[in-house]
C-alpha cells in the first residue's frame, strides 16, 4: 500500500475515532452542567488532537529523508487539494447545521451554553479530518488492484 | 481525473524498451509507480511536463506517447 494511501487511512480511522471525544465530553457536560473544569477538559481535547492532526505528517516527512524514492507526486498533490476542497465544503456546512440546530432546539430568544462553542469547533475539526481522509480514499480508489510490472 | 479522450501507448512502448518495469519508468519520470498504472490504465491525465518526462524517457515525441480524439472527429 502507498504511503500516502495509508496516511489517508489513519485520517479516516483518526477522524472516526475523535467522534468519541466530543461525544464523551457532551455526555459529561450533560450530566453534570457547569461543572468548572469541563471547558479545561475540551480544551486539552482540541490541544491534544490538533498536535496529533499536525505532528504526524511532520514525522512521516522526517521518517522519510534520506530515501530518494518519489513518494509524493503531482496526483497526490491533486489528490490532496481536492480532499481538502471537500472537506472545506463539508465543514462549513456542518457549521451551517451546528447554528440552524441550535436555532431549532432553543428557539429565537433561547440562550446556549458557552461550552458548546468549542464543542462545535471541535466537531469541525474531527469532521475535516474524517471526510478529508474519505475523500482521499475515494479518488486513489482500486488503483493497487490489478497492478502489472 | 481521468480524461475519456486521451490515450496513451506506454504499456506497449515499456515492453519495447527492453521490458522496461513501471517502477523503472516511474523513477525516470520523477514520480511513484501508482501514477503510472493511473497513467496507463487512462484513470490519470498527466501534466504537460511529466507528459514530456515520459515521452522524453522513451527517446520520441510526445504525440507518439499520448494521443488525443476529438469527440466531434
Amino acid at each position: 500500500m502507498k504511503q500516502t494511501k495509508e496516511v489517508s487511512w489513519f485520517y479516516f480511522f483518526l477522524g472516526l475515532a475523535c467522534f468519541l471525544i466530543p461525544g464523551s465530553v457532551a455526555v459529561f457536560i450533560a450530566y453534570d452542567r457547569g461543572i468548572s473544569f469541563a471547558p479545561v477538559l475540551m480544551f486539552t481535547a482540541i490541544v491534544i488532537w490538533g498536535g496529533l492532526f499536525w505532528l504526524f505528517p511532520f514525522t512521516f516527512g522526517r521518517l522519510g529523508k534520506g530515501k530518494k524514492k518519489v513518494t509524493f507526486d503531482e496526483r497526490d498533490q491533486l489528490i490532496h487539494k481536492r480532499s481538502v476542497m471537500a472537506a472545506y465544503v463539508v465543514l462549513w456546512l456542518y457549521f451551517v447545521a451546528a447554528c440552524v440546530t441550535a436555532w431549532c432546539i432553543v428557539g429565537p430568544h433561547g440562550s446556549i451554553s458557552v461550552n458548546v462553542m468549542p464543542l462545535t469547533l471541535l466537531g469541525g475539526l474531527v469532521i475535516f479530518t474524517f471526510v478529508q481522509g474519505l475523500a482521499s480514499m475515494i479518488q486513489y480508489g482500486r488503483t493497487d488492484k490489478g497492478e502489472k510490472s | 481525473m481521468g480524461n475519456n479522450n486521451l490515450s496513451n501507448q506506454i504499456r506497449r512502448l515499456r515492453f519495447e524498451n527492453d521490458q522496461m518495469t513501471q517502477q523503472e519508468l516511474a523513477d525516470k519520470a520523477g514520480v511513484t509507480r501508482q501514477t503510472i498504472i493511473a497513467i496507463e490504465s487512462g484513470k490519470y491525465a498527466p501534466s504537460l511536463p511529466l507528459a514530456f518526462k515520459i515521452a522524453q524517457t522513451f527517446g520520441i515525441s510526445i504525440e507518439d506517447v499520448f494521443q488525443y480524439e476529438n469527440e466531434q472527429s
